[in-house]
């Protein structure tokens, strides 16, 4: 009963999103209606050639691959990232170390790791992925870093007290703080994934949405161009408000209650 | 007092924060069922001789000797983790010393009791408490582990006098009726008159003189008036001086 009055809420609160997205689908419209259809299909249009190629196993089958390549891409660099920032952030001079190569490596456009990728792997799924560790893993890493080395000293004093070892502390002290600190990390690293996949894909031509993409660009199939950039758009959306965030809701129910209207239950 | 039996022991106890000494030579003994208070200005070492006794500080010089079987520390602060509902907070000590999740539901509910909780306090986050009712937990919390050595640290400043009584009268009761010992840091004269049985009143240097006092009668039975009497007395004496006269100790 509860989940379900949650359900209810975080659907309700979609509307908002909804509005949002509205207000984009109607300038898109008036660009359309300024440009024409050859430079700009209309929103319309557009859905209609999505509503065309969803069912095609073309489209199902590079949908699959850019899934997997981002999602193999986010697992290593969250999980990565993730593990080594904390271990970092435990020992002061691992910190120091660290933080000036983690600014080195965010600064390096994911442009550039392509092409290095591309040099390395050659024209297969592994650029993609590659490309995707690079420029996500410093995300995860920094939220990991910070996320110990901020932990509450005055809680883990306190689990001492009853006796707790260094093992239930970081279970029940400094993990839930650290997921607090990582789920923004990881929301970041769930849209990057996406991004970087199909423009690595479309530049080293390995298949993959990004690949059909590079296919309707030199056919000049300007629906399908759009078509596709709307999946893939849809896709980054759905990640984040159909996964991340509902686990965050649940997970961080207590932030709620110190909200001024009280939790809600 | 109960049996004789010592439960703690500083021996000649020394501790320096980056070579500025806070206490040297420090003795303390506490027997079963004792409860001292620990009284002195601020900054003149209390809660140093508190986590060294509690095992959270290692002395550079000194020994200590704990001879219980379990303790439990209530910090100034509540310090309770703010993603779980109070039960749960209460139950993360028992759940430190590994009880059983279907174990620890009754205990809590009878701790919660004890410190004036109801059940319907006990789902709320530690966001949605009052000051006050976050200290109840914490004191709720040390007590659910059945500790026979407590450690207080400065529980109640942050409470108004009201409810301060309340919550002190709470501990008196716990000390009498589970037999813990407890060491009571407070800088509080009244407030270590009402819970104790004896007085260390800590100097504002470490090289300064420690002045031991006994407290006549049994906390919880000694009458308002008694206590007043007491702490106007002590207010007046000499070694009693630096308490109040405002300043931070410089080491
Ligand atoms: N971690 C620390 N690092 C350096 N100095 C410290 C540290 N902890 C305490 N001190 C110093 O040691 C002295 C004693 O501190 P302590 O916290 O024991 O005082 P206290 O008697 O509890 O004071 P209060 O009544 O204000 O809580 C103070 O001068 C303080 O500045
Ligand atoms: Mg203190």
């Amino acid at each position: 009963m509860a989940f379900f009055g949650w359900a209810g809420r975080y659907l309700w609160s979609a509307w908002a999103g909804a509005c949002g997205l509205l207000c984009i689908a109607a300038a898109w419209q008036g660009a359309h209606e300024f440009y024409g259809s050859f430079i700009l299909p209309s929103p319309l249009e557009t859905l209609r050639e999505v509503a065309v190629i969803l069912p095609e196993p073309w489209f199902v089958r590079a949908a699959g691959e850019t899934a997997i390549r981002s999602l193999t891409g986010f697992a290593l660099a969250v999980g990565i990232g993730t593990l080594t920032g904390a271990v970092a952030g435990y020992s002061f001079a691992a910190m120091r170390l660290m933080r000036p190569v983690v600014t080195v490596i965010l600064g390096v456009p994911p442009i550039a790791w392509i092409v290095l990728a591309l040099i390395w792997f050659g024209s297969s799924g592994g650029s993609a992925v590659m490309t995707v560790v690079v420029a996500a893993l410093p995300i995860s890493f920094a939220g990991g870093l910070e996320g110990v080395a901020t932990r509450d000293r005055a809680l883990d004093a306190m689990a001492r007290s009853f006796g707790a070892g260094v093992w239930l502390r970081f279970r029940t002290l400094t993990v839930p703080h650290l997921i607090s600190y990582l789920f923004p990390a990881w929301t970041t690293t769930a849209g990057t994934a996406w991004k970087v996949t199909v423009m690595a894909e479309l530049l080293s031509n390995t298949g993959g949405i990004g690949g059909e993409l590079a296919t309707a660009r030199a056919l000049f199939d300007i629906p399908r161009v759009m078509a596709l950039i709307v999946a893939v758009v849809a896709f980054a959306l759905l990640t984040e408000y159909a996964l991340l965030h509902p686990l965050r809701d649940r997970l961080e129910r207590w932030r709620e209650a110190g909200l001024p209207w009280g939790v809600k239950r | 007092m109960g049996g004789q039996a010592v439960k703690l022991v500083l021996e000649r106890v020394g501790h320096a924060f980056l070579g500025r000494a806070v206490l040297e030579d420090f003795d303390l003994a506490l027997t079963d069922g004792e409860v001292v208070a620990l009284i002195g200005p601020s900054g003149c070492g209390k809660t140093t001789i508190l986590q060294i006794a509690a095992g959270l500080l290692d002395p550079l010089r000194g020994r200590v000797r704990r001879h219980y079987r379990r303790h439990a520390v209530v910090f100034q602060e509540p310090r309770l983790l703010p993603w779980l509902a109070a039960r749960d907070n209460i139950a993360y000590g028992l759940r430190m010393n590994g009880i059983a999740r279907d174990l620890r539901a009754a205990m809590v509910a009878q701790r919660a009791q004890d410190v004036g909780l109801s059940a319907h306090d006990l789902d709320k986050y530690p966001a949605e408490l009052s000051g006050g009712m976050r200290q109840r937990v914490a004191v709720a919390r040390a007590l659910a582990v059945r500790p026979d050595m407590v450690y207080f640290d400065e529980p109640f400043t942050a409470v108004d006098v009201g409810l301060k009584r309340i919550l002190q009268d709470l501990v008196i009761e716990a000390a009498a009726r589970e037999q813990f010992s407890a060491l009571f840091v407070t800088h509080d004269l009244s407030e270590a008159v009402r819970v104790a049985h004896r007085l260390v009143l800590l100097p504002r240097r470490a090289d300064g003189t420690i002045v031991e006092r006994a407290i006549a009668g049994e906390p919880g039975r000694r009458s308002e008036r008694a206590i007043f009497a007491l702490v106007e007395a002590w207010s007046a004496d000499p070694a009693f001086r630096e308490l109040f006269d405002g300043r931070e100790s410089l080491h």
